[in-house]
């Protein structure tokens, strides 16, 4: 089984939330070596050659991000993305909650690679233990001197600041997120332009998943080589991916990826006794389903794209013979329509109405054309919105629409004699 | 004027240190609304109208978008809720690992439905989406605490506990008696039977009409409801339009049912 514990290592076994513990095991030396022996574009250099790609979602890479700040001397910010709220993903949650040392260590060197003075911590309102912990985790390294002014004697001066969200999905959209940051309604911005160039306070700005930014503590410690060699051509690396739904063994899993999926649901150890498998959600639920036939392609960027779905952010749903699909696109359907912001008329009126033409296919009382209607109004949605959430309606929605049509067509009333 | 009206005064100026060392936090003190807004529920148990004056005074923004932005935000509770709050997780993967039972078994023991408190003042309930727990499906939060792995023996034990006193996550500040459901859109739409009055019976949006819920009505309603202690004079403007505004729907409403 490829299981790797490089993230996960320790978490379950060592009290990786207090700092002695962290620093026996080799915690803060990547941020020292960083700030005694390296430039700022030395650890860019990391990030880049190890190929790290976004973990929160876009799989955008981390290096090539970083490189789209513009040099004109205004004061630029890191923020971390810890609003998890992503339909089955529950990999930032165990790490701040776990590592929350690790993921400091990674903001620090990622603000240090950007030039940056000052980081923030978008932690999701509804992690208040993790919120606890995480702020505890920065006062003792704020005590041993890893943060603040002049850290370690080094002459640069870093200061963190843990922000709490307070229920809103939409604030993990990274403009969204930098709206609610500066205390306003969580909704998201036009781009251009970017926050590379005008992000919080119309600064520069690099946001940053949990995963992609913990990750540089161990590529600055074994080499981007190390990194890079593991994974696949442009899916370098490793993931955490949690595992859910109709399977033994949920949990969270880092493997490099290109693993197959078959291999994910081993690893989570298969199917319920006595079950078939109907479909598997790769990448949260924004993403469409695969099925059965499709079990071997590799959980990468490029495989998962090239056959209509997405990695994500990595959490994997797994459903067995037991699914109502059409319950489960209603499910789906009422999270994204609870959850638009309401700026877009697409978004806000097509997600109410497909949640209003599903609750009556889950009652058993679809109309004749409805169907259709579905297809119809979830195609015309996507694409069309200032952000993804839009986007994000459709997938689902369709992959099931299509492969289990017996199962919604058997909810549609007979016409009347 | 309730006794929690009376207290608040005082109480604003105990919070006041904290909450300027959370303003010194940000290179912009607007920054400071939501971990603030935190700050004031955890005291007074809900975000109160008098909470979202003082917060627009002290980071100089108006009531109006205060409570806007507080509004957007479904962990601020702008009515006052049950001690302890039992949120279940109503997500795709806790769904079919049985989530619905879960939920069902939650309203008959409680007694009330989603977004609804006890007559007690005890219990509030609540369904809420995916809260990242999907390997302990069907999970919760009691307060913001985890509960996970919920079948009907933890439900049972878990509201045993409530009752007696003896749960482990602390009960919320309660300062002022809950009626019977905190969520302010959703009272307005219990109120037209659960749906915008313009949607009901309507089939398709090819043959949609009529306007939403009262709920943006009800957000005018609180903030003129502040009085003009919370204004300076720049706001008179603001509050005298917002009164037309509400003045109008009413009469118009009024106008409909004739």
């Amino acid at each position: 089984m490829p299981i790797v514990k490089v993230l996960t290592d320790g978490i379950g076994e060592a009290d990786l939330h207090l700092i002695d513990v962290y620093r026996k095991r080799g915690g803060y030396e990547q941020w020292k070596r960083a700030l005694t022996a390296m430039k700022p574009a030395d650890v860019l250099e990391y990030a880049d050659k190890s190929g790290l790609r976004g973990r929160g979602g876009a799989g955008f890479p981390t290096g090539k991000k970083w490189s789209f700040l513009p040099s004109n001397g205004k004061p630029r910010y890191l923020v971390c993305n810890s609003d998890e709220a992503e339909p089955g993903t529950f990999k930032d949650r165990m790490l701040i909650e776990n590592a929350p040392h690790l993921v400091l260590e990674g903001m620090l060197l990622g603000a240090y690679g950007i030039g940056s003075h000052h980081a923030f911590i978008y932690i999701r309102g509804e992690f208040k233990e993790g919120y606890r912990i995480f702020a505890q985790a920065l006062d003792e390294a704020r005590a041993a001197g890893f943060v603040g002014k002049n850290v370690l004697g080094s002459g640069y001066d870093l200061e963190v600041t843990v922000h709490r969200g307070a229920g809103a999905y939409i604030c993990g959209e990274e403009t969204a997120l930098l709206n609610s940051l500066e205390g306003k309604r969580g909704e998201p911005r036009l781009k251009p332009p970017f926050p590379a160039v005008e992000g919080l306070y119309s600064m520069p700005t690099i946001m940053n998943n949990v995963e992609t930014l913990a990750y540089l503590v161990p590529i600055l410690a074994r080499g981007w080589e190390w990194f890079a060699g593991a994974g696949t051509e442009r899916s370098k690396g490793f993931k955490i991916v949690s595992v859910s739904g109709h399977v033994q063994k949920p949990g969270n899993y880092e493997i490099p990826l290109g693993t197959t999926v078959r291999e994910l649901i081993e690893i989570a150890g298969g199917l319920r006794p006595g079950r078939a498998l109907k479909a598997v959600q790769p990448g949260g639920g924004s993403s469409a389903c695969i099925f059965e036939e499709q079990l071997d392609l590799p959980y990468d960027y490029e495989s998962l794209a090239k056959a209509g779905t997405m990695l994500g952010s990595g959490a994997v749903v797994v459903f067995d013979d037991s699914t109502d699909f059409v319950k489960a696109a209603y499910n789906l359907i009422r999270f994204f329509a609870h959850e638009s912001c309401g700026q877009c008329t697409p978004c806000r009126e097509g997600g109410h109405w497909l949640e209003r033409v599903l609750e009556r296919f889950v009652e058993g009382r679809g109309i004749q054309g409805d169907l259709e209607m579905l297809h119809r109004i979830s195609s015309s949605i996507t694409g069309i919105n200032l952000c993804p959430l839009g986007d994000s309606i459709e997938p689902f929605l369709k992959s099931v629409l299509v492969r289990f049509r017996d199962q919604f067509e058997a909810r549609i009333m007979k016409e009347p004699a | 004027m309730t006794r929690r009206r009376q207290a608040f005064p005082a109480l604003l100026e105990r919070l006041r240190p904290e909450c300027e060392a959370i303003v010194a936090r940000y290179e912009q003190k607007h920054s400071a609304l939501l971990p603030i807004m935190h700050v004031f529920q955890q005291h007074e148990g809900f975000v109160s109208p008098e909470a979202i004056g003082a917060v627009a005074k002290m980071l100089e923004l108006t009531p109006a978008v205060v409570e806007s932005t507080v509004s957007f935000y479904t962990l601020f509770f702008r009515k006052p809720v049950g001690k302890y709050v039992v949120q279940v997780c109503r997500g795709l993967a806790c769904t079919i690992n049985g989530a619905e039972d879960v939920m069902r078994m939650f309203r008959e023991k409680i007694g009330v439905g989603h977004l609804e408190t006890t007559a007690d003042g005890l219990i509030s309930y609540e369904e809420v989406e995916c809260l990242a727990a999907c390997d302990r499906a069907t999970c919760g939060q009691v307060n913001l605490e985890y509960v996970y792995d919920l079948d009907e023996k933890q439900i049972d034990a878990l509201l045993a506990a409530i009752r007696a006193g003896t749960y482990a996550a602390a009960p919320m500040a309660q300062t002022e008696k809950p009626e019977r459901t905190w969520s302010v859109s959703q009272g307005a739409s219990v109120a037209n039977g659960g749906k915008s009055p313009g949607a009901r019976g309507v089939q398709s949006p090819d043959n949609a009409g009529g306007i939403g819920d009262r709920s943006g009505v009800i957000m005018l309603d609180r903030i003129v409801d502040l009085g003009p202690s919370f204004y300076g004079a720049t706001h008179e403007r603001a509050v005298r339009e917002s009164r037309d505004v509400v003045e109008l729907v009413e009469e118009e409403n009024a106008h409909a049912n004739r």
